[in-house]
This record gives structure tokens, sequence and C-alpha cells, in this order.
């Protein structure tokens, strides 16, 4: 069975010897004027431990150092060589489009958390002040029910916005040094900002020095950095709905499932 | 086989805990066991008049805030929406769901509400 | 000391599933055997994947399966 890391935009060997999961080593199936990055295994990888993760990512990142590599989503594993090419000729055009678009380019990723309770601490403070002179006492059940639920939306309106700003002020140095961004506004209360930013290899170092004028700036704000990554990101490649040729023999996939492992094993 | 990237920050511990809560609001998979099933479908149900019910909220708030709105028709919304909360608080307590639990992960698109 | 370095794996180990879980280029189609058109629930930093026959299986068997519904 074939565990397939990435697509490079080489149809050459690589180089160096690079190995894979189960310690098995890591080659180049090359198809066309690109490659399908590949090592094999005994059996379909079921299981998402700490070491496949770690060892399918390091593949990851010693292609993008020579090369343009695709990553390829954790456990793409194909029955035999003839699917790794059949599946190449059909993605090919989808391939070849995200080489040129990501050449030279890696992914960067940054992360912000903010005290959010002291931000609605601070807006409800505000609110209060603004709102001394409201006459309560003679409001009917109802009328204190829209009260209540419009105050309600009015910190929750003015939450958002202040964390639009917050992210607007930090994406506007960010951004100076990308090509490409997606950001994602309070996944939590507190995880202000969740960003990945497309970045040109021969423009790392400014987009870190941005970062750091940034961290040095405001020191009420928690950040992570973490990069450079292949550009997981920023590859599109649309969902074929056909399964491509014959695989030879039907394998029906099982309905995978991605479970934590209980904290406590006798929890019930 | 070392590994280029870095991560840095200066509080892991924070972005750990934020991270983990990402999941706790992911749904999880739900046997289809007919003890399970009815739970099941009514989840699904409930989360999606809660969207509904947190749409008309919301509306309701933008028109009440823009001042669209005559005093009698404040009443009278503010009645309705009470109704609906106090509804949906009936309904989730008979079928032992949490507010968490009528939430749908979309992926991409993050969660619905 | 411990628990530092740990942490540290953690958020490394969070950051790389954030990508390579559902992101990248993601292969369809029956040709695929592990994985085939499945919504990859990211779940955690220990993760276990199980086919729904195992799962049932485990459920049944004397160990606490991963999920467990509360009957």
């Amino acid at each position: 069975m074939i565990y397939i890391y990435g697509i490079i935009d080489s149809n050459g060997q690589i180089d160096e010897s690079v190995y894979g999961l189960e310690g098995s080593n890591v080659y180049n199936i090359p198809y066309c004027d690109i490659g399908a990055v590949v090592s094999e295994v005994n059996q379909p990888i079921r299981r998402v431990t700490e070491s496949v993760v770690l060892e399918h990512e390091a593949v990851a990142e010693k292609l993008m150092e020579n090369f343009t590599v695709l990553p390829v989503r954790l456990l793409t594993v194909l029955d035999k060589r003839e699917n790794v090419l059949s599946m190449m000729d059909d993605y090919y055009g989808d391939f070849k489009d995200n080489m040129d678009r990501l050449r030279g380019k890696v992914e960067f990723g940054v992360k912000v958390i903010w005290p959010a309770d002291k931000v609605k601490s601070r807006i409800i403070n505000a609110y209060r002040t603004r709102n001394q002179n409201v006459h309560v006492s003679d409001d009917s059940v109802e009328r204190k029910f829209i009260r209540d639920k419009l105050k309600e939306h009015k910190i929750d309106k003015a939450f958002k916005e202040k964390a639009d700003r917050c992210i607007n002020a930090i994406d506007i140095f960010l951004g100076k040094f990308a090509e490409a961004k997606k950001l994602e506004t309070l996944r939590t209360e507190n995880l202000l900002l969740s960003a990945v930013y497309l970045v040109r290899k021969d423009n790392q170092n400014n987009f870190k020095e941005a970062f750091e004028h940034i961290r040095t700036a405001r020191d009420d704000l928690k950040y992570l950095f973490s990069g450079p990554w292949p550009p997981y990101h920023f590859v599109i490649v649309p969902r074929k709905s056909q399964p491509s040729g014959d695989s030879g023999h039907t394998v029906t996939a099982d309905k995978v499932i991605l479970q934590p492992t209980p904290m406590g094993a006798d929890k019930a | 086989m070392t590994m280029n990237s870095v991560v840095e920050t200066d509080s892991a511990e924070v972005f750990v805990e934020e991270m983990e809560k990402l999941q706790e609001a992911l749904p999880r998979r739900i046997d289809a066991n007919p003890e399970n099933v009815e739970k099941g479908l009514a989840k699904l149900v409930l989360t999606l008049v809660e969207l509904i019910r947190k749409l008309l909220e919301k509306q309701a708030m933008r028109r009440v805030e823009a001042g669209s709105l005559s005093d009698d028709q404040i009443e009278r919304v503010g009645q309705t929406l009470m109704k609906l909360e106090n509804k949906m608080k009936e309904l989730k307590q008979i079928f032992g769901l949490k507010d968490e639990e009528l939430n749908l992960n979309l992926g991409p698109l993050g969660d619905l509400m | 000391m411990d628990s530092v370095i740990t942490k540290s794996k953690n958020v490394t180990l969070l950051e790389i599933l954030d990508r390579v879980l559902d992101k990248g280029v993601v292969i369809s189609g029956d040709i695929v055997i592990s994985v085939a058109d499945v919504d990859l629930i990211y779940l955690g930093l220990k993760v276990l994947l199980s086919s729904v026959e195992t799962m049932e299986r485990l459920r049944d068997g004397p160990l606490v399966g991963p999920m467990q519904e509360s009957t």
C-alpha cells in the first residue's frame, strides 16, 4: 500500500534519503512534470498517533526545503502505484494550478488571545454609565425583557466591534508582507484571532520582524507564532465526485472516527 | 527526522486550553441505536429551532435599537420572545440538552451559532 | 520542568493537527483506502481512529470505548 505525503513540482528522484512512516523509504512517483511523494506501508494506517502525525509532517517539511510542495492530508493511502498514477491524472490540472500559485511561498500561523472578560467588563461599565438615567420602575415584564435583551445585544455588538478593531490593528502590519491570508475571528471568546498567512520565502524575515513589532507593542495580548509550514491552508483542490479508474479490487473504506482517549478510563 | 517549523509562544498553556475548547464544541457522532436516535433527532431539531429563535431575537433587537418599532409593537415582540425563550428552556429540559450541545460545526464555515 | 515541555509539545502537536487532519490536498474517491470522503473530526491530542465495527466490539468488551453514550 502506498502512503502519500505530498505532491511536488518535480518528476525526478528525491536526492537524499528521506524516511517516513514505519521507517519506510520515501520516494517520488513521477507524472508528467510533477510527482507524488510516497512510501510503502504494510497496511492502511488507521491510528492517528503522535508519531504518525510528526513523521508525516517531517516529510512534508523536508520537501518544502527544495520543492514547491502541496501537502497531502494525513492518512491518504492508495492501494497500488497504478492508483497513484491514475489519481495524478485526475488531479493534474488542479495540482499544476496550485503549484503555480504557491511556488516559493510558505505558510505562517498567528494566534492571539485577549482578555475577553476584561474587555466585556469595560464595555458593561461604559454601558452602565451611559444608561444611568433610564426609568425602570414602571415597566412591564415584557418591556423589562426587551430592555435586558437589548443590553445583551449592545454589549455583544460592542464586543465584536472591539475584536474587529483589535484584529485590524494586527493584520495591518502582518498583511503587508503576505500574498494571501485567512483570518478567523473569535473562534472562542478568548481566542481573538486565528490566522494563517501565505508569505513568499524571500519575505519571511520581514514577516517575522513585523510580528515581533506587534508582539512588543501590546502586553495585554498573548501571541502564538508558528511556521514556516507547507501551505496547507492555501491549497485549493476541488473534490472529485467520481472515483478514478479501476482500483483493481473494491475496498470499502470504514467510516473513520477520531476519538479522544477519555481522561479517566472510568468515565462512563 | 528533524522538523524546521517552530511554534513560538510565551503562553503555551493558555493556547492549549483555548484550542482544546474548540474540540469540545464539535459534535460527536451519535450511535444509531434506539435509545440514542430519539435524543439525536431532538438535538438536531432543537438546534435548528434555536437558530431561528436567536435570529428572530437579533432582528428584533436591531429594530428596537433603530427605533423603528412603536411602544405597542415592542410590548408584543417582548411577549413573543419571552414565550419562545421559555418554551425552548422547557424543551431543553425535557430532552436533557444543554445550550452547548445545540450547535453544529459546519467545518470550513465554522459553527452554526 | 516536565510539564512545561509537555505543554509546549502539545501546542506544536495542536498546530500540526490543525493542518494535517483536513487541510492540504484532500483526495477523495474509492481509490483512497484509509480515508475516503470522511469528515475527519478533529477531536484532540490523543486521537484514536477506529472503524464503526471496531467501536461496537469495544463497547461490548470490558474496556471503556472512546465513545460512551450515557444510557
